[in-house]
């Protein structure tokens, strides 16, 4: 027998490169792993890189849409003084969203860092820039407080303590990546962020005031305005146009192409900032589901016997509740609130989830490698958690994705039904707008239904090729 | 006489299925000694593969329950510990390695992420020195360039390489025994004999207790010092494994050496064991062997009374009312402080040229 090699007879592969066009194109990448697989197979049909690509241009529009569509100018000169008001009426999300898009992008691209160390990183950026953004309103907030009659404590002792907390947040965050991620990706972000943070603290981002959108036009219109430039879509979503009582209520024309509401508003520029709505509640109300669900199935399906019969039962317990009822019931008593919303949804929809983690824990159980992990003593969280969940996510993913349509119907037909947001715009409500005033108002049934459709259809289209993608048993690589 | 590093006493272990109550290991009792290798022979379903997942616990209860028993490891039961204690006795004074390489090791990991973790749970080192020690232990398996294998997954290595990973995974915390069950069984067998090579030369090179657990007789013969024979539930037959081939005393025993093919034997068929292995589920009354035995010869005995397991000779326990004094002989638990020394010396020469020298390598 001959030993010499030490290798089991198994071929030595190059160190370098397993180059394109070689032997091995049609292969897979060796350092492809499952889960790469499944995306990778998830994109490759058109149907789901349009539905990809309709969501990406959402998310685009949700990120961008104080830039996109606001009655502020971008930058104007009024009387010899230069001044931008749209960089001054922005709020803490819209520059954290930004921020946290752009993290993201250049990790996409540049791939250093692992699927967890990306997502912590953007998690952290965002984190910073909020607290950077957010944190010279804090005395705003705490006149809010105060407002709300509880003065527990003397304003000047409340004052320092909120002021000492904070800072200590603040510098917990900045800290935090130092512990966990390599020393030259916390130099990059740390490079990156500090002069926003500079920035955001010498020019504060001020609470949102009572703000007269028509001054604008209006000084424009009377020539104390010498030079402006506005955003592409110059009305913002609440700019009810009073200034312009004859606009309220008209079909698409010149300078609002998709037409104005019954109280004035831009439709193009309330669709886009409904964008925004539209996916955190998707995005929140299924992470929600899908973080409920994977624990409560994952030890379901870990521990079976009791646990399992007393989950299986608490699953026909949430799974007998109509969602859209309580969810009304919820509005009527406890007002209207996007998270409570989405605090609802997420709890009402786990239970999918629940039975899918269940079932793939029940066949990993038995699987050698958890036994392998349950011998080398790791503990339970490392088994449930790092070792069998990888190994059982795929089919959440895909009822993830049809559980973002769906919350997005949901929060349309609350909205629709007049219970949704009162101030902010979503699709839903526009809808309901439709059938105000005299007649029916195509134009504001025809975008925002169109929009609705449209986002729900990719989010179907990507969750069926995922469905596809994980169907045939794709292990087969082994 | 030394003390034993583990000692299994009267483990039984049963199954709560639709079919009532299984009991696949039954009174089962045996000592492994620091730096032994001892080695639990039997048929497919006769317990033994039960037996070394219990010593761990790692039965799945439910359906599983030890139903009595003791597993004093240095003098401490396993099986009272609570499982926060047990944890650190898995892996770091007990491992094992599992029949089936290919599904043992979690596909989405990179081989250096699945050694690393237990390291670095096991024992207080940064993550720079797990990895130092991950990829020290995979060379010492034999796997050449171990820098950049830590960064592979599984499916990108050979059955023969992920069992050389489990075994470096298993030894990277110094184990005092380490489990192997039937660790060559899913292997081809040249695979089989280099992976067998390997285990012994680490043995000895960290003084470590084996738990061998096969069905094969070749690889009890070149592995091990004792022998435990399994049927159905029961261990039947121990002793030195010298002593168990030379002088086999239980007819199962027997029959097995008569069913391996000998080289220069001009057989026409190999002999077999008449009948099949009894069903857990309904065992025969009596010695559960005696259906198929040749000894038995119209002996009521045999299908009412089962025989215990006594010491019929010195450092030889067999459980057979046909074995010559078995009813005058004391009924001891086995313990046998034994070492093989034969083959010791042929594995050395093997060994050298399979595996580098620990002492060159720094990583």
């Amino acid at each position: 027998m001959s030993r010499g090699d030490g290798n089991s007879g198994f071929p030595v592969r190059p160190a370098v490169g397993y180059a394109p066009g070689g032997a091995m194109s049609d292969d897979l990448p060796l350092r492809r792993t499952y889960l790469q697989h499944v995306v990778h197979d998830t994109l490759v049909p058109v149907a789901s890189r349009l539905g990809l690509a309709w969501v990406v241009c959402l998310a685009f529009f949700a990120v961008t849409a104080p830039f996109i569509a606001n009655s502020h100018p971008i930058l104007m000169q009024e009387a010899g003084r230069w001044s931008s008001p749209m960089l001054k009426s922005l709020e803490p999300a819209d520059i954290v969203l930004p921020v946290a898009a752009i993290a993201a992008a250049v990790l996409l691209v540049r791939r250093k860092l692992s699927a967890g160390q990306g997502l912590g990183m953007v998690a952290w950026v965002s984190a910073v820039t909020y607290a950077a953004t957010a944190w010279p309103s804090a005395p705003q907030y705490y006149a809010t407080l105060r407002g709300a009659r509880l003065e527990l404590m003397s304003a000047w002792a409340a004052w320092t303590l909120l002021r000492f907390v904070g800072a200590m947040v603040v510098m917990m965050i900045v800290l935090l990546p130092i512990f966990v991620l390599p020393r030259r990706a916390t130099m990059v972000a740390g490079a990156c962020l500090a002069p926003l943070v500079v920035l955001t603290l010498v020019f504060p981002v001020r609470p949102p005031e009572l703000v007269v959108y028509e001054r604008y036009r209006q000084k424009e219109g009377s020539g104390q305005i010498t030079f402006v430039l506005r955003a592409m879509v110059p009305y913002s979503a609440n700019d009810r146009l009073r200034d312009q009582p004859e606009l309220r209520l008209t079909p698409p024309r010149r300078g609002h192409p998709l037409g104005t509401e019954p109280n004035g508003a831009d439709v193009l520029s309330r669709m886009i900032h409904a964008s925004r709505i539209a996916l955190s509640i998707g995005f929140i109300a299924t992470g929600i589901a899908v973080v409920v669900g994977v624990i409560v199935g994952g030890l379901m399906g870990y521990f079976v016997g009791t646990v399992d019969l007393l989950g299986m039962r608490l699953i026909e317990i949430f799974q007998a509740i109509p969602r859209l009822v309580l969810l009304v019931a919820i509005t009527a008593s406890y007002g209207r609130s996007l998270y409570l919303m989405m605090a609802v949804i997420g709890m009402l929809s786990w239970t999918g989830d629940a039975r899918f983690i269940r079932a793939e824990f029940l066949k990993l159980r038995k699987e050698d490698f958890v036994q392998a992990a349950v011998a080398a003593g790791l503990p339970l969280r490392s088994i449930l958690f790092r070792h069998m969940l990888p190994n059982g996510i795929a089919p959440v993913l895909v009822s993830a994705s049809f559980g973002v349509a769906s919350a997005i119907l949901l929060e349309s037909t609350l909205s629709f039904l007049g219970l949704g947001l009162v101030d902010e715009p979503s699709w839903g409500q526009m809808l309901n707008q439709a059938r105000e005033g005299s007649g029916f108002n195509w134009w504001i049934a025809l975008f925002p239904g169109a929009a609705i459709f449209l986002t729900v259809f990719a989010y179907n289209l990507v969750g069926e090729s995922l469905r596809d993608a994980l169907d045939p048993k794709l292990l087969k690589r082994e | 006489m030394a003390q034993p590093l583990l000692e299994i006493r009267d483990l039984t272990v049963g199954f709560d299925t639709d079919r009532g109550w299984i009991v696949p290991v039954r009174n089962v009792s045996f000592c492994i000694y620091p730096g032994q290798t001892a080695a639990l022979v039997g048929e497919s379903g006769c317990g033994k593969s039960v037996t070394a997942l219990s010593i761990l616990r790692l039965i799945a209860e439910p359906p599983g329950r030890i139903l009595s028993g003791q597993v004093l490891m240095e003098g401490r039961d396993l099986l009272a510990l609570p499982e926060t204690q047990m944890r650190s006795v898995r892996g770091k004074d007990i491992a094992m390695i599992f029949q089936e390489p290919m599904t043992s090791l979690n596909p989405v990991f990179t081989i250096g992420d699945q050694i690393m973790e237990a390291i670095l749970l096991h024992q207080h080192v940064t993550a720079r020195e797990a990895r130092d020690i991950a990829e020290r232990s995979l060379y010492d398996v034999g796997i050449a360039d171990p820098g950049r294998r830590l960064n592979e997954y599984p499916h990108q290595m050979s059955g023969g390489m992920r069992q050389r990973v489990m075994i470096a995974m298993a030894l990277s915390c110094k184990p005092k025994l380490l489990i192997a069950d039937e660790p060559t069984t899913a292997l081809d067998v040249t695979i089989q004999a280099q992976i067998l090579e390997l285990l012994r030369k680490l043995q000895r090179q960290a003084n470590m207790a084996m738990l061998l657990i096969t069905h094969d007789l070749g690889v009890v013969a070149e592995n091990a010092d004792v022998v435990g024979v399994m049927y159905a539930s029961r261990i039947v037959e121990y002793a030195t494994v010298e002593d168990l081939f030379d002088r086999p005393a239980h007819p199962y025993t027997e029959g097995l050496f008569r069913s391996v093919p000998k080289l220069g034997n001009l057989a026409e068929r190999l002999a077999t064991i008449p009948g099949t292995v009894p069903n857990p589920a309904h065992f025969p009354s009596g010695c559960k062997f005696h259906p198929r035995c040749h000894r038995m010869e119209g002996d009521a005995k045999c299908g009412q009374i089962e025989p215990s397991l006594r010491e019929v000779a010195g450092s030889h326990w067999a459980a057979c009312h046909h074995v010559p004094n078995h009813a005058s002989s004391p009924e001891t638990s086995p313990r046998l402080d034994h070492r093989r020394e034969v083959v010791a010396m042929a594995t050395e020469d093997l060994g050298a040229d399979v595996l580098p020298s620990a002492k060159e390598y720094r990583p």
